[in-house]
């Protein structure tokens, strides 16, 4: 379920999309730095889209630096670097949620996926412990999430909006963690709640067909007129987003945050649409 | 209270049209209509409430101040601020207090600054006494020919007068007028014509 927070990139200035480089250049060292070479590969625009918002909220990203890539040692990347944790924290998110994610696999993969990723589970597991260690809360509101998601996955007719809501939940506990009055705890909760559904809805429709092949757990699957229910349920859920956005006063990274949240999540859920 | 210019995103020195159209998009976003049932309403009418105090405060303290869109002198305005000699006086007359302005000046014995015969011009020209506040005015400029607020408010002085003894209006309004009953002659042209062909149909 990654990889649907994108940013519309002909949409962008070309400064902000440079600036958007290279926060995911600069998580992407984090979690080389904090984990393993390897661990690189786990990187997710969901979860830049988590380090941008955090150096928004708490104003830490001062500067950038150009350097060589790891993977490509003849290009130069600019990294940003964030004056606190923001990075870290957000590479701390991604490799949780990579482990989670894995271990959902194992569950319900066919035989060589599942082998496969029992394989690898040593090495995830590993970078969730460290991680773990540093963000202890990330890693329960995770692990809560994935155990809420088994539960509301037994039941065959599960609702729509109870199906989506562990994923839901678990975003915006992760979102309410930087607020810092009650005010902040809604809105950011609200945020986070909307692009978790939203998510959320993406990842199984994306899956609708594969999951109706392999009689998976799909809220979708056996729902008449599929296309209008996933589109309506998608929007609702980006409004939901939106609403609370607009409460908040952003500076830094505001152009990028704006065009994700209305212009990207809004192509992203046209390309869905459009393949259903 | 916060910066009321920070509030509606807009810099100090935005014109009033500036100020208006920020405002506008920022009610627009924050109007209940687009919180209706949402938890968050409550939040959505604290900023709006905030941001329609910033804009009541913004528009107050400029029309004691005169605008910077309904006044021409928006020179002497932003040269308001700078301290001077004369400070108390400037705010009087931006809150067209020109009575107690003028008893300030004309109290004052004995050599008279530049800045002096501005603002007695300046009070002239507010009063609409034309003919004085350009005669201050030209005094002004000979004394100090290199300060800008005083060769602007001659500028603008002259400028109007150019159109005549309050040229400005006049000739607006004849326009208009002029405009207004030509309008109503093809309007009533065209009426007419319309009525015939209905008529004719």
């Amino acid at each position: 379920m990654f990889g649907y927070i994108k940013i519309q990139k002909s949409e962008l200035l070309v400064r902000e999309y440079e600036a958007y480089k290279s926060v995911y250049c600069g998580l992407c060292r984090q979690m080389g730095r904090d984990y393993s070479r390897l661990s690189r590969l786990i990187l997710s625009y969901d979860c830049t889209f988590y380090a941008i918002f955090l150096m928004s909220l708490r104003r830490s990203c001062k500067e950038f630096e150009r350097k060589c890539c790891r993977f490509n040692p003849l290009k130069k990347c600019s990294y940003c670097k964030a004056e606190d944790d923001s990075l870290s924290k957000s590479a701390a998110l991604s490799v949780i949620l990579a482990y989670y994610k894995l271990i959902d696999d194992i569950a319900d993969s066919g035989f060589f996926k599942r082998t496969a990723c029992k394989i690898v589970r040593p090495i995830f597991m590993r970078w969730r412990k460290k991680a773990a260690l540093r963000y202890p809360e990330l890693d329960r509101l995770s692990a809560e999430m994935t155990e809420a998601q088994k539960l509301a996955e037994q039941d065959i007719n599960c609702p729509l909006d109870k199906a989506a809501d562990p994923t839901a939940a678990m975003l915006s506990s992760v979102m309410s963690l930087e607020a810092e009055n009650d005010a902040q705890k809604r809105i950011y909760g609200q945020i986070g709640y909307g692009l978790g559904r939203f998510i959320y809805f993406a990842d199984a429709a994306d899956d609708c067909e594969k999951d109706q092949k392999s009689e998976s757990f799909n809220p979708f699957v056996g729902i008449d007129d599929r296309k209008s229910v996933i589109k309506n349920n998608m929007s609702q859920a980006l409004a939901m987003t939106y609403d609370a956005y607009n409460l908040l006063d952003l500076v830094d990274f505001k152009g990028i945050i704006d065009n994700i949240i209305t212009k990207g999540l809004p192509t992203v859920q046209n390309e869905i649409l459009k393949k259903i | 209270m916060k910066d009321p210019y920070e509030v509606l995103g807009v810099p100090q020195g935005a014109s009033d049209s500036e100020i208006k159209k920020a405002y506008r998009e920022l009610a627009k976003k924050y109007h209940p209509d687009n919180y209706n049932d949402s938890p968050l309403a409550d939040l959505a009418e604290e900023k709006m409430k905030e941001v329609n105090e910033a804009y009541d405060y913004i528009m107050n303290s400029r029309k004691n101040g005169a605008g910077t869109d309904s006044s021409g002198y928006t020179s002497y305005n932003s040269y308001s601020n700078t301290s001077s000699h004369y400070s108390n006086v400037r705010i009087m007359i931006q809150q067209n207090r020109l009575d107690e302005a003028e008893r300030i000046l004309d109290s004052e014995t004995g050599e008279h600054s530049a800045e002096w015969y501005f603002l007695r011009g300046m009070c002239y020209f507010r009063r609409g006494w034309a003919q004085q506040a350009v005669q201050y005015f030209q005094r002004a400029c000979q004394m100090e020919p290199n300060n800008m607020e005083y060769r602007q408010a001659l500028e603008n002085m002259t400028r109007q007068q150019g159109f005549g003894y309050g040229g400005y209006n006049t000739g607006n309004m004849n326009g208009g007028s002029e405009c207004g009953v030509c309008d109503i002659c093809t309007g009533v042209m065209c009426m007419d014509c319309l009525c015939r062909g209905c008529g004719g149909c």
